[in-house]
């Protein structure tokens, strides 16, 4: 709440919350770049280093309590993220795509956890830090099946096209797949994140300020629309959530399944 | 052509590729918007015709949408 006061004291009007939502001191003076969101990355690494721990560490034959948690978890990458795109490969890369799906989606749902209320991935720096990792992991692995010049060659002219059609379509594939994917890979995830916590401020912040700091008859409706939209945007925020996880790991498997095998 | 034959085995998986791969699309769109449009931007500024400009950004979408259809399309 002491963003909320902050934000909403002091002025006469409404005023949205903007950009300021995203800026955190640091939390020991002195130490720069110890901010709210990196606090927040630590504790999420912790959350699922030990969520994975205590479901995987000593596997019984029959899983119970976390293990089969867990395993629903792993079961979920593994079906709908991995084997889609890796086919026959898929498990030996279920250790990295389990752990970017975790671990992008606790950063995700620290949005919404009360108190903490801050979704990681909404600082760029996050998911950049990510999609580089992926992109070195799929140039590395392109370059290694398929050889430096096989692998610029089956991404830029795929067979069976007409030859003129690879001058138009081949610079095309080139930027995509070279600088643009990558690019949209981390933005998605971060823009995502970014216009949800937004959108979640504002309107608990019109709840607020109707219903608490201005209390009128007039405003008091709006108010009370406030706190609904608040509610169903949490609802719904946390969908997405787990929906840009899920896709920032699905890509994530494309990329290394392109690299893999030439695409078609 | 090998990794069509590898599809074959998991015939489960048919459409989810095709689905899935549909999120890459925006990549090659823009990709195909600024190449194109980038192109027909110099144009523009050489000839002083600004009509390339737009030319080129619809041509830039209308080939980044065949190669997904030539891509992933079948």
């Amino acid at each position: 709440m002491s963003t909320l006061t902050l934000l909403a004291s002091g002025e006469d009007k409404f005023t949205p919350p903007g950009l300021e939502l995203f800026e955190s001191p640091p939390i020991i003076p002195g130490v720069d770049w110890f901010t709210k969101p990196v606090l927040l990355a630590l504790l999420s690494t912790l959350i699922v280093v030990a969520f994975c721990w205590s479901a995987f560490a000593k596997p019984k034959l029959v899983p119970r309590g976390v293990q089969n948690i867990g395993e629903m978890g792993y079961m979920f990458v593994r079906d709908q993220v991995a084997r889609p795109f890796l086919g026959k490969d898929a498990d030996r890369w279920m250790g990295l795509l389990l752990s970017l799906f975790l671990m992008v989606w606790v950063w995700n749902v620290m949005g919404v956890v009360p108190v903490l209320q801050f979704p990681v991935a909404s600082h760029i720096a996050f998911p950049i830090a990510l999609a580089i990792i992926v992109y070195l992991l799929k140039l590395y692995l392109g370059i290694k099946h398929q050889g430096p010049i096989g692998y610029f060659k089956n991404m830029m002219f795929p067979p069976g096209l007409p030859k003129p059609i690879y001058l138009l379509l081949g610079p095309i594939e080139f930027l995509s797949t070279m600088i643009i994917a990558p690019f949209t890979h981390a933005v998605r995830l971060f823009a995502n994140m970014f216009a949800g916590h937004i959108i979640l401020a504002f309107f608990s912040l019109v709840g607020f300020w109707f219903l608490f700091e201005k209390l009128t008859p007039l405003g008091a409706p709006l108010g009370v629309i406030g706190v609904v939209m608040t509610i169903a945007m949490t609802g719904f925020e946390m969908f997405i959530q787990f929906l840009q996880a899920f896709l920032f790991a699905m890509l994530a498997a494309m990329y290394i399944g392109n690299s893999l095998h030439s695409s078609h | 052509m090998p990794a069509m034959s590898e599809k074959k085995i998991r015939p489960e998986d048919d459409g989810r590729d095709f689905a899935s791969a549909a999120w890459s699309v925006p990549s090659y769109i823009l990709s195909g918007m600024i190449l194109y449009g980038g192109a027909g931007w110099l144009l523009s500024k050489w000839t002083g015709v600004i009509i390339f400009t737009p030319v080129g950004l619809i041509i830039g979408v209308i080939l980044a949408i065949y190669l997904v259809y030539r891509k992933y399309g079948r």
